[in-house]
């Protein structure tokens, strides 16, 4: 039985209720308030507040000393290399893992349903838990030490989590991060996928593209869309990432998040918090921007 | 008619003598239901069960537990017989407490702890409770102790070279300080080594001791197991022996012991130059001028600080007791071997002890935990014109708050 569509619904209501949502101009926005209220209250609402705390003294006159400070803390210089390192490692590594594994299950070989939903699990657990596994894994006496010294590779252990190999704690992170937010990546690819009209693949095979030129030349340009969000939605949550990185590497990788969250819950100055939050918004807007730029398919191109 | 008011001036003797028998105890401290529960049951029953004195306990918040004993010391005359709170809560009431060095104590208490309550020349509380931090050993690492190293009266030197010997022996490093964000790293820099190195927490923050003290830090963070900026609680580094020494609060080490208890000891904290410098946060009794049962209220005092009321204060709500019997008093487990080792730290002869800052900003744990983090865990030349800088944000804080320097730099 097909579904009674919009205007259907629109003609049966009666007249007062219809004077009152106006005609199906104003519908669209009726509908659109509940996301909108809730957007303005649990987003817009804490972003300006976040906004006026990072320039405004409790007094209410304006300053920017907040950002002085910040900008001077002892953790500021690392907490923002960190913290695009980690972007700038994690997500390329992300899209091109994602990539391969959207390709392998759109290919739909048997049980390719399986893996799906293999390589979606880690969606499932929360950050600061798959720290903590990582963590149980990196750890001085943890799984990878004592599998390593049980098969003889090493005689003592190894510490991967250390002030004083930086690189190794980094890695650590990366690969944790890496385990735990690729899925993400993968299921907006493979939905970008599954999109692409058939015929265009077909074509290509009729003339003569196969294995990796079709991939390059036909499924890439097509996928461009996907990827784009995908590449924000990535980015944007590595600028922010925080509890693995907090769970793994404590105060051996400081990142601007976490730098926002102890100036708020430990030192209790939430001025110099929004701050950092406030800088973190600028650097996810920029980004975010720079996709949008130098991203556009084709089409919007020309168009533009 | 003459039957009836016999039996009204009965029932009126009786009243008044149960209202004669009856004292009140305010105190900010055991306020959630379940320890309030807990005294009334198991506390004061069994005293009045002995004495006849009936207690009513009644928790407070810090601000009403100030403006009661003010206002009824102001009015003066009142109506709570005694008193409990923190060191912070007690001594800014000074003026309207009694001198209670007169008191009998059910144990004794050590000197250095008494010392503490002695506020314009009088003795204003009788400590009570008190909770601390200090080092939980390994048996494994006495193996290792260095000739002359007694490790119930260690000093930082000898801290130093038992880690050095544990690191030459067995290639790890095996001392513990609780480095990562959320850790009460600022306790061990505030109240341990600064005490203990310069003789104050604020005073000498950028003194020549406190340049020798960093310097002696970063020393020392060579035998420091290197993952220790992402501990948070020493337990489970105790645990997975990933460290065989490890200094960190009371409750978060508790729980290695509980789960091992034969192979841990708690011993006090090291001592440096100026001496033994470690926190308590002590709770104290104490008895308002104006109260109105002042014996009654000294009976409860001398029953509360008998070492059997203390261990049970302790296995109840895990504070541990200040008189020095309470240790020997305990049950053998996990809390006697704690509890030994915060006797044998507050009765150390050479005691710097240490509060916590109050009504200053949070901000101060901050610039404790970031100079160790550019000297010691970055590994920075000891910069003293960044000490200063710090040393005066530290006392611009107390500043803006208008709060005393807490001891043993005042306060």
């Amino acid at each position: 039985m097909p579904s009674p569509s919009f205007s259907l619904n629109i003609g049966s209501m009666d007249k007062g209720l219809r004077k009152l949502l106006g005609t199906d101009t104003f519908l669209p926005y009726w509908l659109l308030l509940p996301t909108l209220i809730f957007i303005g209250i649990f987003f817009l609402m804490p972003l300006f507040n976040a906004i006026l705390l990072s320039f405004r003294t409790d007094n209410g006159a304006f300053t920017l000393d907040y950002f002085k400070r910040m900008v001077k803390d002892v953790h500021f210089i690392e907490a923002l290399k960190y913290t695009f390192l980690l972007a700038l490692t994690i997500v390329p590594l992300q899209v091109v893992t994602a990539l391969a594994m959207a390709l392998l299950i759109n290919t739909g070989f048997k049980g390719s349903r399986f893996f799906l939903y293999l390589f979606a699990l880690p969606l499932g657990i929360s950050d600061l838990a798959a720290g903590l596994i990582w963590l149980s894994i990196f750890t001085q006496h943890g799984f990878l030490n004592s599998i390593l010294y049980s098969l003889g590779i090493i005689d003592k252990p190894i510490y991967y989590i250390s002030y004083q190999n930086i690189g190794l704690t980094f890695l650590a992170v990366v690969v944790a991060e890496h385990w735990r937010a690729t899925a993400i990546v993968m299921v907006i690819l493979v939905a970008g996928l599954q999109m692409i009209s058939k015929d265009y693949l077909e074509a290509a095979e009729v003339l003569g593209a196969r294995g990796w030129r079709k991939i390059w030349y036909v499924i890439l340009p097509l996928l461009k869309p996907s990827l784009q969000s995908a590449l924000i939605i990535r980015t944007i949550f590595a600028l922010q990432t925080f509890a693995v990185v907090l769970a793994l590497a404590g105060d051996i990788i400081p990142v601007l998040s976490g730098q926002a969250y102890f100036w708020h819950f430990l030192y209790r100055n939430s001025h110099i918090a929004s701050a950092y939050a406030v800088f973190l918004m600028v650097i996810s807007i920029a980004m975010t921007w720079g996709y949008l730029r130098f991203l556009r398919s084709r089409a919007e191109v020309v168009r533009a | 008619m003459r039957k009836l008011s016999i039996l009204f001036a009965a029932l009126f003797i009786g009243a008044f003598a149960g209202v004669a028998e009856e004292i009140v105890w305010m105190s900010t401290q055991f306020v959630p239901i379940a320890e309030a529960e807990f005294i009334r049951n198991e506390v004061l029953a069994p005293f009045t069960e002995a004495t006849g004195i009936k207690v009513k306990f009644v928790g407070a918040e810090y601000a009403e537990f100030t403006s009661r004993v003010q206002a009824e010391y102001e009015a003066g005359k009142g109506q709570i017989a005694v008193l409990c709170g923190l060191h912070g809560d007690l001594s800014p009431l000074a003026e309207a407490l009694a001198d209670v060095s007169g008191v009998k104590t059910g144990g004794t208490i050590p000197e250095g702890l008494t010392k503490l309550a002695v506020i314009g020349g009088r003795q204003v509380y009788v400590p009570f409770v008190q909770a601390t931090y200090l080092m939980v050993v390994n048996k494994k690492a006495l193996a290792y102790l260095p000739y002359g190293v007694n490790p119930w009266a260690l000093t930082y030197e000898g801290l130093l070279k038992w880690a050095e010997n544990i690191y030459k022996a067995t290639g790890e490093k095996k001392l513990g300080i609780p480095a990562g964000p959320k850790s009460l790293l600022h306790r061990f820099i505030h109240g341990y080594l600064y005490p203990s190195f310069t003789g104050y927490q604020v005073l000498a923050f950028d003194s020549g001791a406190a340049v020798k003290m960093w310097n002696f830090m970063k020393e020392l963070w060579e035998y420091v197991n290197p993952a220790a900026p992402t501990w948070d609680s020493m337990d489970t580094p105790l645990l997975s022996e990933e460290v065989w020494i490890a200094w960190d609060h009371t409750a978060r080490v508790k729980q290695a012991i509980i789960e091992r208890p034969d192979d841990f000891i708690a011993i006090p904290s090291p001592a440096g130059p100026f001496g033994r410098g470690f926190i308590t946060v002590l709770g104290g009794l104490a008895i308002p001028k104006v109260s109105p049962n002042p014996d009654a209220a000294a009976k409860l005092i001398e029953y509360l600080t008998s070492p059997e009321v203390q261990v049970k204060i302790l296995q109840g709500v895990g504070f541990f007791p200040v008189v020095a019997e309470a240790a020997g008093a305990l049950p053998k487990g996990a809390l006697q071997i704690l509890a030994r080792g915060v006797s044998a730290q507050a009765a150390s002869p050479d005691a710097i002890v240490s509060f916590i800052p109050g009504g200053i900003s949070d901000e101060y744990k901050k610039i404790y935990k970031d100079t160790f983090f550019k000297f010691v865990v970055k590994g920075e030349p000891v910069d003293v014109k960044f000490l200063r800088a710090q040393a005066t944000r530290l006392r611009e804080l107390y500043l803006e708050a208008n709060a005393p320097y807490p001891a043993p730099d005042g306060g």
